[in-house]
């Protein structure tokens, strides 16, 4: 990341791009909130490892849905997920070829 | 020219040389639903392969911010730009989309338009160009992922970041992260460009490689590939480019005890968003039948897995699940017109997708078939509006020999890795 505040005159900073997007910001960060919560969810992460993703700024998509829902609607997002996603945990059984070499 | 055949645009296109296909081709499929960002990959490639001094630029694994970010900087916004520059009245796709493998040569039907290799030659850049492309800057090459490189600290404090973050980019709209590697593509942009042949591809694994000998640092590959994947090294005057962690896809790496491993990225994927493989393929290019293959099953059954730009016509080897909370628009030209349906698949996975997904990072061993032992309904419930069931299904996972590599199940104990093999990978 440079250093300084782009400068708006320098023709290679982008300064503007036009893409189609909802307009509803809160229902486009529900949704990334909501999918990052259920992946996670399923990967075995519990209610406090999740909320630590979200609260953690140098994960920038989970950490601005946290700071665009707030704290209380991500930890119910995640409770939800769990609800559902981490109820269970996946155990994974090596064969001995598959064991690291000592 | 010659004519090939480009399933992945449902037709046949023009292509420098004629088409000669690997017994096995090098694929990944990369589910981008899961990715945070952590940059882990681009930094296990960046401590194996491009350390040195002439390759501080080099990011041959790189994960960006979209649609924001780009490596080199806006990469994919200008080639496309070229390309309809070339062809303003192309770019479409036409006939339906082709259901559950039912047609590997068209699945996502035509492509109508033109493609790198097929632009006139005042498109071009330059009179020795032989495909559409452009040279990125210097400037375009600094900034792995711009405003989110990394995180700075205030201004003239050193060795301390913002706690808070507030100095990181905000993006008010969606925005997801692309991880991106070479494609290892079928009709590789960098092969066809390079007048010195000091490009090839393996018949064995169909990875693509630079010949470091023959190489004389021309810069053809670099201002060909549309996914700018070839990079120049000043210092040794050549190009390189990520070589797909060959020792290991191999076996001849010591850590893989002789069996194909996967590559260093996918190994230390810590949000487990990729997997890669080795598939087979027919005579004509496309996909040979493979229906337990995991890779084959995510790209041509489940159809959730879909290629980057298909519409440049390299007939790139890299798939991705699209990013569910994004706009179709966005998506379609990124990934083409599969999209709507793979969104739709991954958002409400059947059994069967449920249970390949859990093959995703069990193993750093490459798999060649999965099977599945169904089991008991776990879980029943509703679910933001709509049914939920979960099954204690096993999915098994064999390596190249036919050998089982792993099982996974269920509702079983959590292992939880000892201290001493905290951070091995």
């Amino acid at each position: 990341m440079p250093y300084n505040d782009p400068d708006p005159q320098d023709p290679n900073v982008l300064v503007g791009v036009s893409v189609p997007a909802t307009g509803d910001v809160d229902h486009a960060m529900r949704e990334m909130a909501y999918a990052f919560a259920e992946e996670f969810a399923g990967l075995g992460y519990d209610e406090e490892q999740l909320l630590s993703l979200f609260r953690r700024p140098f994960y920038a998509g989970a950490h601005r849905t946290f700071q665009v829902l707030g704290e209380a609607e991500i930890s119910k997002i995640i409770r939800e997920s769990l609800g559902v996603w981490g109820g269970y945990r996946i155990v994974v059984r090596d064969t001995k070829e598959d064991s690291c070499p000592k | 020219m010659s004519k090939v055949k480009n399933w992945q645009l449902g037709r046949e296109m023009d292509y420098p040389y004629e088409a000669r296909f690997p017994e096995r081709q090098f694929a990944f499929v990369f589910n981008i639903n899961r990715c945070i960002a952590c940059q882990t990959c681009t930094m296990a490639c960046k401590s194996t392969w491009t350390f040195s001094k002439g390759q501080e630029h080099m990011w041959w694994a790189n994960v960006e911010t979209k649609p924001y970010g780009g490596y080199p900087k806006n990469w994919d916004a200008k080639i496309l730009q070229m390309l309809q520059k070339a062809d303003p009245d192309g770019g479409y796709w036409q006939q339906a989309l082709s259901d559950a493998g039912s047609d590997r040569t068209a699945p996502y039907g035509e492509y109508e338009g033109r493609t790198i290799f097929e632009t006139n030659d005042t498109a071009l850049q330059t009179e020795s160009s032989r495909v559409l492309g452009y040279l990125p800057t210097d400037d375009e090459w600094n900034s792995p992922n711009i405003y989110e490189d990394n995180p700075v600290g205030p201004k003239g404090v050193r060795n301390e970041l913002h706690s808070s973050g507030t100095e990181l980019p905000v993006h008010d709209t969606w925005f997801f992260y692309l991880a991106r590697i070479c494609n290892h593509c079928s009709y590789p942009a960098c092969l066809a460009a390079c007048p010195r042949n000091a490009i090839y591809k393996r018949p064995e694994d169909g990875i693509v490689l630079i010949d470091q000998e023959q190489c004389r640092g021309y810069r053809k590959c670099v201002e060909a590939c549309p996914y700018k994947k070839s990079m120049y090294r000043g210092n040794t005057r050549v190009s390189e480019k990520c070589i797909a962690c060959y020792p290991r896809v191999e076996g001849t790496d010591p850590e893989s005890d002789g069996e194909p491993m996967e590559t260093r990225c996918m190994a230390a994927c810590i949000g487990q968003i990729r997997m890669q493989g080795l598939v087979s393929l027919s005579e004509d290019g496309s996909w040979a039948v493979d229906r337990q293959n995991p890779l084959y099953y995510l790209v041509h059954v489940a159809q959730v897995a879909l290629p980057l730009y298909p519409q440049l016509g390299t007939q790139p080897n890299g798939y991705y699940i699209p990013p569910r909370w994004v706009q179709n628009e966005y998506l379609e030209q990124m990934f083409g017109p599969g999209v709507e349906r793979a969104v739709e698949r991954y958002s409400f996975p059947d059994r069967e997708l449920l249970a390949v997904l859990q093959l995703f990072r069990r193993s750093n061993k490459i798999i060649y078939r999965y099977e599945i032992e169904e089991g008991p309904l776990v879980y029943e419930g509703s679910y933001r509006g709509r049914d939920v069931r979960l099954y204690n299904d096993t999915v098994i996972a064999f390596g190249r020999r036919g050998q089982e590599l792993f099982r996974t199940q269920i509702e079983e104990p959590l292992y939880v890795r000892p201290a001493v093999h905290a951070n091995s990978i």
